[in-house]
């Protein structure tokens, strides 16, 4: 079995948000939605001593996601590769999952009603292809593959570099893994 | 719930199509059933993206039918600018045209035609063809702003500009006033790679740029001090024995002279000029020395900062030149002109323009080096050495700000008519009050656009073209790489656009230029233009699908067997070709188009100091303002400020602000930021607001964001060499936007 | 300060209030009922408890996204708002039950150990239903000022508060039968409101001086940000201070004032607290992020949307 993972190296990644958009843009989302930020920490210090990094958001497909547990419809659910999604048609809006996801993933469809969020391409992904916003990532900040395959990119980046996840304490056990600086 | 086609329909063609939303080019495949776009991807076999697309390349398919897009020909039916508009054919609109032109030429003179264009969007060897067929000298794009006033310095010097580095085998990297990261995105890739090898990265950039965050030496030097920092590093690499003795020995004439000249331009000449300290000064140049085989990225920045752009060129030149970064491994290469198809040049039939229509070139008298008078002895040599000739589209142009001046005044003659194609020169020129009044001034102007520009919405006649996936596109970096990408038509034009070179076409067969124009469309002209390379092919399209790109076998040190392409052969150290064109043989400083040293008092009215980026996503120069998915993303225009000036001023983040030079000022928004410097300030550019709608006077707000309106064509701001003017570096104050002035 | 993200709404806090309070008082209403000797609340109070808790139910259906298919949340009993709905279903089912024994017309008004079956049952799930918005939101351990035990207490002592003001106020409009548990109201509410008085300002404190930044910044907003006014004027003062003055000086008119307070003071805690969940703990830049994005009625929205 598969465990489809993420890695975003905050090294390559220069902020300029293509993700974002081949993400919009190919899932048909409406303009307001957005499943996969860059977000952008700094210029920190006093010029010119300073620093900046851009952070790729998107889930996290945590292995432990508090969202899956609360949705009291059912329709959010975990497969066994660990892809987190929704189950459009079961999904009520109620927007517990909203408030229970960490990591702003969850987002509301205003037009429809229901909440939608990334599911990692899951229909690209399970046909052998890299999510759209992996694939359109020219800077390759962003690495998609199975943690279970060793011969993976995501496997050996996951366990050579210095890699980190964001809110490690909440125990959510995120499967987006960042390399920072 | 993705848009995936499915790639098993047996309906579906795959068709290798570029994205052509900036330079770079990105190879993309477009999924096509029945005549219809379906999908849009990064193609994973194209070398210069390997895949991966931009935030605006991701909009290719929005793009092609937006709402907004110009689908048939228009002629004007109110006042100019009033909005009204009558939908013609456009048999109409050509003939109308031709006919106009035809009398204006008879009138006036061929010379009264100008072409006003962007840079490298279309297939501008059409146009061209089309001008010096017509006879007029006066065809010219803001390409001053963009690499091209660089090139033809360097191929004076060492006969070819670098363009092409070969970053795989070097050690270090001068990004001198470029952000790839948001402007090159390709390249930033290609760096980040290059970076885990242990190359070295130096920006040189007033802001603290995505690009200068991954460098491993940033210099934050004063806007348009430019050449202040390239002759100190002269000076430290000369003085401290950094240079390559074996190469200036073998190649170069002039190094005494070039040494004795640039004693003088120490770091601590430098440190007050540049507002760097001189220790960094000389840690750049050892860096950028000792670390060989190194690289000089071009940026824009130099292109841009008008009255020392020439001189600044001239001396980052020679520092290629005295450390033997030219055209060996790792290093800036020269790889002359394309060998074995035809260049752009060869398609401009240059010949033809009579030689005392080229006397009549608007600004070749002030600024020699980009027009005949320069390129024609440039070009003499380079013909000489290397058998080709730069394009001379780009490289040898009238002078916009002159040429606008003209259309305003009537002198030195009257200009009566102007065709802008592929261009908004009202955003994207200098000055804009100078611009907006020429293009309200000129008897007749004919605009072939995507959009209803501020531009277009001063034409007589806004014509709609094709866009990348509608045409087939060859792609050579200004007609000059040796090396060419050739991609094809996704689809046929849909409505009734038509492409740029079906435009030019037309116009030249009702003006009798028929025999001139064999190719009935821009495959043919394409396929006529690859026909030399021998592939086993009969069609352009045949070309793209079964190899697309054409890559010549890499040659290092050329010059080993053919010289340089200069009249010494050898590096000019001390430039003989610049003398002849009356300029300095060596570059000298000349200090930033306006600054506080030279105009201590304009600079206690205007105590800072601004400049204008290019570089920012997701928008490209003018363009993409109107599409929703990107705007989304950055809303409105950003100055940069920083935190400790705009506590001074009084200014919060996110505050509307007026940034004014002497020139007018415009507003946008404040970003407080630690990027740059407390006395620097940074605006965007491009900005305008096409969901106002585009009627005078305001005209999509082109004049209320616009940083164009704040810089100099003046000709004293303007660089001797090649006329390229002031963006950057000017003085300006600002100010916090009251109450309804605020958006 | 503006955020993209959405959250939940003024509905749900006035759900919580309503469900919360009718659940107490099926609690006290079910706990008098069974234990004190004169003990049973007005038909009022009885009839309205349940009727709370359906509006309650109603605003939390509004709430939903896709209102019409709101059968769905019974579906995973995982779920806390799953539990919660169920129990709420119930609380009503059986609060219309037990408050149907006061009318002689329905049949089995005389059967008393089934009226005390439906009570017991009642105050069961009033108590679930009372307690479990606390346990909800204490779950969410990225909204720092939600998350831990303390919420579930809050939320609690609360619900009771509002469960023995709305008693009161019940018994003052239609008396009840007996009046045991009218006598003891006031009282009740006293402690409950100055036990309240106590609890916040600990909690404040807890969460101030507690585990995480995250949480004392949180906390921050309650003592002198965005919620300080609310949280003082509204709750200490209008909800717990001045009810407790008017219910220790006794009388009709101050108990009726009194009990209507401590409504008011339960409906701010609630929005206050939801509200209070915008704050989620920011990922590195979000913050920034999502205040530059449009915030909606930017001209460009408007005019290139149905593009
Ligand atoms: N202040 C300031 N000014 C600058 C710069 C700066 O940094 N600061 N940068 C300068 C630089 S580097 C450049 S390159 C120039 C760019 O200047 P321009 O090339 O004039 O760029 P745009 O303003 O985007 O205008 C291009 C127009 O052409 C249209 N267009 C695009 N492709 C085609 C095509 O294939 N055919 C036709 N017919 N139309 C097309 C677009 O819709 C758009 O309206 O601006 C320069 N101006
Ligand atoms: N997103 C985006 N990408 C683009 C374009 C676009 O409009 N948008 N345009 C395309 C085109 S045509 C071009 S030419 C390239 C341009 O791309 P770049 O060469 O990267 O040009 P800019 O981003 O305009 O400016 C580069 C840097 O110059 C710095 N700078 C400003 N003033 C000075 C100065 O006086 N000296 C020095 N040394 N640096 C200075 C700015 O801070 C900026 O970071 O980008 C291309 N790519
Ligand atoms: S596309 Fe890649 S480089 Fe660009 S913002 Fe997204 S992750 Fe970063
Ligand atoms: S990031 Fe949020 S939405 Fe994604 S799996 Fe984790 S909790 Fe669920
Ligand atoms: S909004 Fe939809 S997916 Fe989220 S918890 Fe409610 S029913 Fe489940
Ligand atoms: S994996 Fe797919 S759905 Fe998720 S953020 Fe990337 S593009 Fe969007
Ligand atoms: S706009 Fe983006 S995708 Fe298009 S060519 Fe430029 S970098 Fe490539
Ligand atoms: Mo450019």
């Amino acid at each position: 079995m598969a465990r489809y993972a993420i890695v975003l190296d905050t090294r390559r990644c220069i902020g300029c948000h293509s993700c974002t958009v081949a993400c919009r843009v190919n899932n048909n989302l409406p303009v307001d939605m957005i499943y996969n930020p860059v977000t952008t920490v700094g210029p920190t210090g006093i010029f010119p001593d300073v620093h900046m990094v851009h952070i790729p958001l998107l889930c996290m497909h945590c292995a432990n996601p508090p969202c899956v547990e609360c949705c009291p419809t059912g329709a959010s659910q975990q497969r066994e590769d660990g892809i987190v999604w929704v189950d459009e048609d079961k999904c009520v809006g109620c927007k517990a999952c909203v408030m229970a996801c960490p990591y702003g993933a969850r987002i509301p469809n205003h037009e429809t009603g229901i909440v939608q969020k990334c599911d990692f391409c899951m229909d690209r992904v399970l046909v052998g292809k890299e999510p759209f916003c992996v694939k359109t990532c020219h800077q390759r900040a962003r690495i998609f593959g199975d943690l279970d395959d060793k011969t993976s990119e995501v496997y050996k980046l996951v366990n050579r570099e210095p890699v980190t996840r964001l809110l490690p304490e909440l125990g959510t056990e995120p499967h987006a893994f960042y390399i920072l600086d | 719930m993705s848009t995936d086609v499915d790639l098993k329909d047996p309906g579906i063609q795959v068709k290798k199509s570029v994205c052509f939303f900036c330079h770079n080019n990105c190879g993309m495949l477009v999924y096509v059933k029945d005549g219809k776009v379906l999908h849009v991807e990064g193609d994973d076999d194209y070398p210069v993206n390997n895949g991966g697309l931009c935030s605006r390349g991701n909009v290719n398919q929005i793009f092609l039918d937006h709402p907004d897009r110009l689908n048939y020909p228009l002629k004007r039916a109110g006042k100019r600018g009033e909005g009204k508009w009558e939908r013609v054919t456009w048999e109409q609109a050509l003939d109308e045209i031709a006919a106009r032109l035809t009398q204006i030429k008879e009138e006036f003179g061929a010379e009264a035609l100008a072409t006003a264009g962007g840079t490298q969007r279309t297939d501008d060897w059409a146009r061209r063809r089309f001008m010096n067929l017509y006879g007029s000298p006066n065809g010219f794009h803001n390409a001053h702003l963009c690499w091209i006033p660089t090139f033809m310095v360097e191929t004076a010097i060492y006969g070819w500009c670098p363009f092409e580095i070969d970053m795989g085998n070097s050690r270090c990297l001068v990004l001198w006033g470029q952000n790839p990261a948001a402007s090159v995105l390709p390249e930033m890739s290609q760096i980040s790679n290059f970076k885990k090898n242990g190359l070295k990265l130096i920006v040189i950039d007033p802001r603290f740029t995505e690009s200068a965050a991954k460098a491993d030496l940033w210099l934050p030097l004063r806007p348009g001090s430019d050449s202040a920092l390239a002759l100190a590093w002269l000076n430290v690499i000369i003085w401290e024995g950094l240079y390559d003795s074996a190469f200036i020995e073998n190649c170069c004439v002039g190094f005494d002279e070039l040494a004795k000249h640039v004693q003088q331009y120490t770091p601590e000449w430098a440190a007050p000029l540049t507002w760097l300290d001189p220790e960094q000064i000389r840690l750049g140049a050892r860096m950028y020395a000792t670390n060989k085989p190194g690289n000089i990225q071009w940026g824009t920045a130099v292109d841009q900062i008008g009255r020392p752009g020439g001189a600044t060129m001239h001396a980052r030149a020679l520092l290629r030149a005295v450390t033997g970064n030219l055209d060996a491994p790792g290093s800036d290469l020269l790889t002359g002109p394309a060998q074995d198809f035809m260049t752009d040049e060869e398609m401009e039939a240059n010949d033809w323009l009579p030689e005392e229509q080229k006397a009549k070139q608007l600004g070749s008298d002030k600024f020699k080096l980009i027009t005949w008078e320069g390129y024609g002895k440039i070009a003499a040599i380079t013909r000489e050495v290397w058998g080709k000739a730069p394009t001379a589209e780009w490289m040898c142009e009238a002078h916009p700000p002159t040429v606008f001046n003209a259309m305003i005044t009537g002198e030195p003659y009257p200009v009566k008519a102007i065709i802008t194609l592929a261009s908004n020169p009202i955003n994207s020129y200098g000055q804009t009050s100078q611009v907006i009044e020429a293009l309200r001034k000129v008897d007749f102007h004919v605009s072939v656009e995507y959009w209803m520009t501020p531009t277009a919405a001063l034409a007589d006649y806004v014509l709609p073209t094709a866009c990348t996936l509608e045409r087939p596109t060859i792609t050579s970096t200004y007609g000059c790489s040796d090396f060419l990408l050739a991609s094809q038509r996704a689809i046929p034009p849909m409505y009734e656009r038509r492409t740029d070179y079906d435009f030019w076409r037309g116009l030249a067969l009702r003006m009798g230029q028929d025999e001139m124009w064999p190719w009935e469309n821009l495959e043919e002209a394409n396929y006529y233009r690859i026909y030399p390379l021998g592939y086993p092919v009969s069609s352009y399209d045949e070309f793209v699908e079964n190899y697309r790109f054409h890559f010549p076998e890499r040659e290092y040190y050329k010059y080993g067997r053919l010289g340089f392409a200069t009249p010494s052969r050898r590096v000019e150290l001390v430039s003989s070709t610049l003398a002849e064109l009356g300029y300095p043989s060596m570059p000298s400083y000349v200090g930033p188009a306006e600054n506080e040293i030279d105009d201590p008092e304009l600079a206690e009215k205007y105590p800072l100091v601004m400049t204008s980026v290019g570089g920012f996503m997701p928008y490209h120069h003018s363009e993409h303002f109107q599409i929703k998915e990107l705007r989304f993303l950055r809303h409105a225009p950003r100055v940069e400020i920083n935190p400790e000036t705009a506590a001074k001023l009084g200014i919060q983040q996110g505050d509307w602000v007026w940034v004014e030079t002497r020139r007018g000022r415009i507003k946008q928004q404040a970003e407080l930021t630690q990027a740059i410097h407390p006395r620097v300030v940074t605006t965007e550019r491009g900005w305008w607001y096409p969901e106002r709608g585009v009627v005078e006077p305001d005209l999509g707000g082109c004049l209320e964001s616009n940083p164009n309106v704040l810089t100099s064509v003046a000709d004293e701001h303007c660089d001797p060499l090649s006329g390229t003017w002031a963006n950057r570096g000017l003085l300006c104050r600002v100010y916090k936007v009251d109450g309804k002035d605020g958006q | 300060m503006e955020h993209k993200e959405d959250i939940w709404g003024w509905m749900l806090a006035v759900d919580f209030f309503f469900a919360g309070m009718g659940g107490a008082m099926l609690v006290i209403g079910g706990v008098a009922g069974l234990f004190l000797d004169q003990g049973s609340a007005s038909w009022l109070g009885n009839i309205l408890a349940p009727l709370f808790i359906a509006l309650g139910a109603g605003l939390l259906i509004l709430e939903l996204g896709r209102p019409f298919r709101a059968w769905r949340v019974f579906m995973n009993p995982k779920a806390i708002l799953t539990v919660g709905a169920w129990c709420m279903l119930l609380a009503i089912g059986l609060g219309l039950i037990s408050a149907s024994f006061a009318f002689e017309i329905f049949p089995w008004s005389g059967a008393s150990a089934l009226r005390q079956a439906a009570a017991a049952l009642g105050a069961v799930f009033g108590l679930v239903v009372a307690t479990y918005p606390g346990i909800l939101l204490g779950r969410h351990k990225a909204r720092p000022f939600w998350s831990g035990p303390g919420m579930m207490v809050l939320f609690l002592v609360s619900s009771l508060a509002t469960g023995c003001a709305a008693l009161l106020l019940s018994g003052l409009i239609v008396p009840p039968e007996t009046s045991g548990l009218q006598a003891i109201l006031p009282g009740l509410t006293i402690g409950l409101l100055a036990f309240q008085l106590l609890l916040w300002p600990a909690y404040l404190w807890v969460k101030h001086s507690g585990t995480t930044d995250r949480e004392a910044r949180a906390a921050e907003l309650w003592l002198k940000g965005d919620f300080s006014l609310g949280f003082l004027a509204g709750v200490l003062l209008a909800g717990t201070l001045l009810p407790l003055a008017c219910l220790m000086l006794g009388g009709t008119i101050f108990q009726a004032i009194g009990a209507l307070l401590v409504l008011v003071g339960g409906l701010f805690i609630r929005l206050l607290v939801i509200y209070s969940g915008v704050y989620r703990t920011w990922l590195p830049g979000e913050e920034k992020y999502r205040s530059r994005l449009p915030t909606g009625d930017e001209a460009f929205l408007k005019a290139l949307k149905s593009k």
